[in-house]
């Protein structure tokens, strides 16, 4: 077909110049610095310094994070909590986004949309807000949870001032800021399947929980799996509440590897080691994250 | 019977999720003497707007907004023409390799920001932008979402209405702003909210950016300031109208273009 | 040099070629083409209070140096290290950084700030302490004004020992244990009111009161550049600690919270009369008395540190902050803040023979280190709360300084919190803070190898 062969030519010029802007930027300012963080994973690099006084060491860093040191304890810790968190964020964040859902779907009274924006709203403002505003609800004595918690008799709790509660307590809050946005694509999802599916299934005598597990989940299963990535990845990268509220303590029990990095590669200048457990969380995330699609497939076969 | 059930858990859901922002709102009318009250005072006795004095005056409020609306304008900006060219262009042009650079743009969504920290940051220095808003626009004027989100809309948009203005003689350039564009305004509207909310509440990179150089301070990092500000507990009512004056523009941003929004996640969230 | 020119131009023509939208912003932040007006840059932690004192005193600088402009900027302290570096990295670094001497060796090692001309050496040197100023020098070479400086005492509620018929503050390590079971109330198995107060999450306020503990018991964290933490009197400071909180149970650790402001749930207690005794530091003098006003602030007061079996008497832990020049400013920038620091610090600057420096630090509290500006504030150093600090100057003894000084703090903190909370026998916890010191201290000094730090031990 010439004329499309011509069309395609007069293009040619027009493909480069639209994507020069885009492309050019995201591959200088993401693609450069994902190769430099990998080439200075395998150097001595203080930070401070031009990138051609690093040192090559071979896997020494990689090393160092997994031998016995207080490096390398401190990032494993560092490393634990970050997928405790995003794992804690996640197992709550999918129920209550489902059940948000469905109630907002399928409850025929007014006011759901009111909850809907409120529950979005909560995406929207600065985590930063989100923390000082948490920190206040958490005061042990001045703060209000403790105050209701004593109302039914429950004692009251150290929220983030112990090594048992702290990384707790920063999940809470973020499944508050969170579950908003993964209600909208639960409510999104539920909207795309077609009324006729339900009919259907009420003929043959589904309704309640099974119509839920047999018709309902299964249906979901994109936007769910969709949801499980998109929760990690934004669990990895809490750091607000984490630099304001806790400093990574008690005994490094908030220490999430978002704040780890950056107190090791900027604030101890310690760049190589610090671009070590950058290229290793890149590492873990693509094994978690491949490792949820192959469970999804496996789900799929059975 | 039912409907009272559910009109209860309705109730009770939209108390609980709104309950901190109220409690936000409250806390920032409150005397030092009810901030430090022990149990906590859930009401104001006298409310008082001192404490948003008090907080505009400590961390020059009307400059960190402008702070933030440039960041966020800026970069919602550039986000939005670098998206609608390589949208486009994605959508529909033909070229080899389109897939492959396709699937690669798309990666890099998923990618934390904290693994390119340092050596970006290092960059920053080198290129000699560092302590400016500039350095904090820069990086970020070119967004995977919005490219991956342009492209599924344009993707939508006949074949007929752009080879008919191609017809009339309208430049490609001119094809793009004036005759895709407006055919998905909806994806437009969200990525604007999307982005400008993102990057206005963006705390990370400014941090690292910016500092020290407490001029160019968003709001959300002079946020971070007022805390040093504020040691004791009496003071919490300063840092409740601070966290309410940065949470305030994002909010109202959202409520004006929030069916936009939903419509738009809905869309992505499933055709992806 | 051309690499570098290069790179900003093709910066420039990717900025230009992207899209021409941030041209505005572009040039709205040019710096100023050179002339004879110098323009240089003050970072520092402190609060808006403080820094409107440095701005009059900056602004009566520049009356009498109309060519120099000072620009102050503030950032949290939680902030202030990271900036100090991350501006290194790039263009946009202050020009004078107020800095905790604890980082001074490795922003020396890095090449971060720039070696004291003779002149400021000479005066340091003469109008000085000598620990003050040695802490201000790596190697022999002077390398910031040393300003404030800080140690720790016991502050105790005269209030509450009242309360619990206890007369006079603790002087023994065996009072203290018993004052705060005195001290201590219960409701069921939770603590309400705590003996003795720990602090966590917050490194300095962490390892500041052990070291002070462990030298009032005659030991020290480090001797002769090596960590010392395996010596007897370490021993027995880490069993105190669990002592305190599993022993006697006079400690709730999750009362000792900080946040990074150095503030939170440890001071709220303090201040609410929850907490009877805690070891702090004299700045924070401030933040009680704003937390608890002026009558309630009267019954605070300071003790000795009380001293340990295997101790020759009571010995605080002190440190210094200084302000250090940029070394990458240029040298028309250094020249001037190097004068303006000589000024700021400097007799004629302040009231009645003391430094403008000792004005804005005694509007917080904090001491002043220049002797002249000492003698100078006598008078004012008497008050209650203040005396039982100054009295404590003499004895006091410096926090090493070593290279890896803040990563050493960062890991003993650690070890120290796990005993607060449970997590680890007073022993295992000494086993591995030794371990680490070792392996931290060790690998700071291989990465300084030829460069020598300074190591000001004891």
């Amino acid at each position: 077909m010439p004329s499309r062969q011509a069309r395609l030519d007069r293009h040619r010029g027009w493909t480069a110049a639209f994507l020069l802007p885009s492309v050019g930027l995201l591959a200088v300012f993401v693609v450069v610095p994902i190769g430099l963080t990998i080439w200075l994973s395998l150097h001595t690099w203080s930070t401070q310094t031009p990138f051609s006084s690093a040192v090559y060491r071979g896997l020494g860093n990689f090393r160092e994070l997994l031998a016995d040191g207080p490096v390398g304890r401190d990032f494993r810790q560092a490393l634990r909590n970050t997928f405790v968190y995003a794992g804690l964020s996640i197992a709550a964040i999918l129920p209550l986004s489902l059940a948000f859902g469905l109630f907002i779907h399928r409850v025929a009274i007014r006011g759901t949309g009111v909850l809907r924006a409120l529950l979005f709203s909560t995406y929207m403002v600065p985590t930063i807000a989100v923390a000082i505003v948490w920190s206040k609800l958490y005061s042990p004595s001045e703060g209000p949870f403790n105050q209701i918690l004593g109302w039914v008799g429950v004692s009251r709790q150290p929220w983030l001032s112990s090594p048992d509660t702290a990384l707790r307590s920063l999940v809470l809050l973020n499944v508050w800021q969170q579950v908003g946005y993964f209600t909208v694509l639960v409510v999104a999802g539920l909207t795309q399947i077609p009324d006729s599916v339900y009919e259907a299934a009420a003929l043959d005598g589904a309704r309640g929980p099974r119509l839920l597990a047999r018709i309902t989940l299964p249906l979901l299963r994109r936007t769910l799996l969709f949801n499980v990535v998109i929760a990690l990845i934004n669990a990895i990268q809490v750091f607000e509440p984490v630099a304001a509220l806790t400093q990574g303590g008690p005994v490094g029990s908030t220490n999430v590897l978002t704040y780890h990095i950056r107190r090791v590669g900027i604030e101890r200048s310690q760049g190589g080691l610090g671009s070590a457990m950058a290229v290793t969380l890149l590492l873990s995330l693509v094994v978690v994250v491949s490792l949820v699609f192959a469970v999804n497939r496996r789900g799929y076969e059975a | 019977m039912q409907r009272v059930g559910l009109a209860t858990v309705l109730v009770v859901a939209c108390v609980a999720v709104a309950f901190p922002l109220v409690w936000m709102m409250l806390g920032s009318l409150k005397t030092p003497a009810e901030s430090l009250h022990t149990p906590p005072v859930w009401w104001p006795a006298h409310p008082s707007a001192e404490a948003y004095r008090t907080v505009a005056r400590v961390v020059s409020v009307g400059r960190s907004f402008r702070n933030s609306a440039i960041i966020a304008g800026v970069t919602t900006l550039g986000i939005l023409v670098t998206s609608l060219m390589a949208g486009y262009v994605f959508a529909k042009y033909r070229f080899r390799g389109r897939n492959a650079l396709f699937a690669a743009v798309v990666a890099t969504m998923f990618l934390p920001p904290i693994v390119t920290l340092i050596p970006l940051y290092r960059m920053i220095g080198w290129l000699g932008v560092d302590g400016r808003l500039i350095g904090v626009i820069l990086p970020n004027l070119a967004n995977a979402f919005g490219i991956f989100l342009m492209r599924q809309f344009i993707k939508g948009v006949p074949d007929e209405l752009i080879d008919a203005a191609r017809l009339d003689g309208a430049s490609e350039l001119r094809i793009v702003f004036r005759v895709v564009a407006p055919t998905v305004m909806p994806a437009i509207a969200a990525l604007t909210l999307f982005a400008f909310v993102y990057h206005w509440n963006s705390y990370l990179w400014p941090l690292t950016v910016l500092q020290g150089n407490t001029d160019q301070y968003p709001i959300v990092l002079s946020l971070g300031r007022l805390l040093s500000y504020t040691r004791s507990a009496q003071n919490t009512n300063q840092v409740m109208a601070g966290a309410a004056l940065a949470v305030l523009p994002p909010l109202v941003l959202f409520v004006v273009l929030q069916r936009f929004f939903v419509r738009t996640l809905a869309r992505t969230g499933l055709t992806g | 040099m051309t690499k570098i020119r290069r790179g900003r131009a093709l910066a420039a023509g990717f900025l230009v070629a992207g899209l021409a939208l941030s041209g505005g912003v572009a040039s709205a932040t040019t710096p100023p083409a050179g002339g004879e007006n110098v323009k240089i840059s003050f970072l520092t932690h402190w609060g808006p209070d403080t820094v409107a004192l440095l701005q009059s005193a900056v602004d009566a600088y520049h009356q009498d140096h109309p060519n120099v402009t000072v620009e102050i900027k503030a950032v949290p302290f939680g902030d202030l290290l990271t900036t100090v570096r991350a501006q290194a990295g790039g263009s946009a670094a202050p020009t004078i950084a107020g800095i905790y001497d604890l980082w001074l060796p490795e922003l020396v090692r890095d090449g971060v700030v720039a070696p004291a001309p003779d002149a400021v050496s000479q005066d340091v040197g003469s109008n000085w302490g000598a620990s003050t100023a040695s802490a201000a020098t790596v190697a022999g070479t002077v390398y910031g004004v040393p300003n404030e400086i800080d140690l720790y005492a016991l502050n105790y509620n005269k209030k509450l020992f009242a309360d619990a018929g206890i007369t006079a503050p603790p002087a023994t390590w065996d009072e203290l244990l018993a004052d705060a079971q005195k001290l201590t109330k219960r409701d069921g198995d939770t603590i309400s009111q705590q003996g003795f107060g720990l602090i966590n999450s917050w490194a300095a306020g962490v390892v500041h009161p052990f070291a002070s503990l462990l030298a009032s018991n005659g030991g020290s964290l480090i001797t002769d550049g090596k960590p010392t933490l395996d010596s007897k009197q370490a021993t027995e400071t880490f069993a105190l600690y669990e002592n305190l909180v599993k022993g006697v149970k006079v400690t709730d650790p999750t009362m000792g919270t900080a946040d990074a402001n150095t503030a939170g749930p440890f001071l709220d207690n303090f201040v609410s009369g929850k907490t009877a005794m805690i070891i702090m530091a004299n700045w924070w003098e401030s933040a009680l008395k704003s937390g608890m006003g002026d009558q309630a602030f009267a019954d605070i007061a300071t003790a000795p540190i009380p001293v340990g079996p295997s101790g020759d008497g009571p010995h605080s832990i002190s440190y210094s902050w200084m302000t250090v020049v940029s070394a990458k400013a240029s040298a028309a920038e250094q020249a001037a803040a190097w004068d303006f620091l000589s000024w700021l610090n400097g007799p004629t600057s302040g009231k009645s023979g003391a430094s403008a420096m000792a004005d804005i630090l005694q509007s917080m509290g904090i001491l002043p280190s220049r002797t002249s500006d000492i003698a100078a504030y006598t008078d004012r150093l008497n008050r209650p709360f203040m005396e039982g600090y100054v009295a404590q100057l003499a004895n006091a003894k410096p926090f090493p300084i070593v290279v890896g000084g803040q990563e050493f703090t960062e890991a003993l903190q650690k070890q120290i919190e796990s005993i607060e909370f449970g997590q680890a026998s007073a022993a295992d916890a000494q086993k591995t803070a030794q371990a680490d010191a070792e392996s931290i201290l060790a690998k700071a000094g291989g990465a300084t190898a030829g460069t020598t730090a300074g190591t000001s031990g004891g």
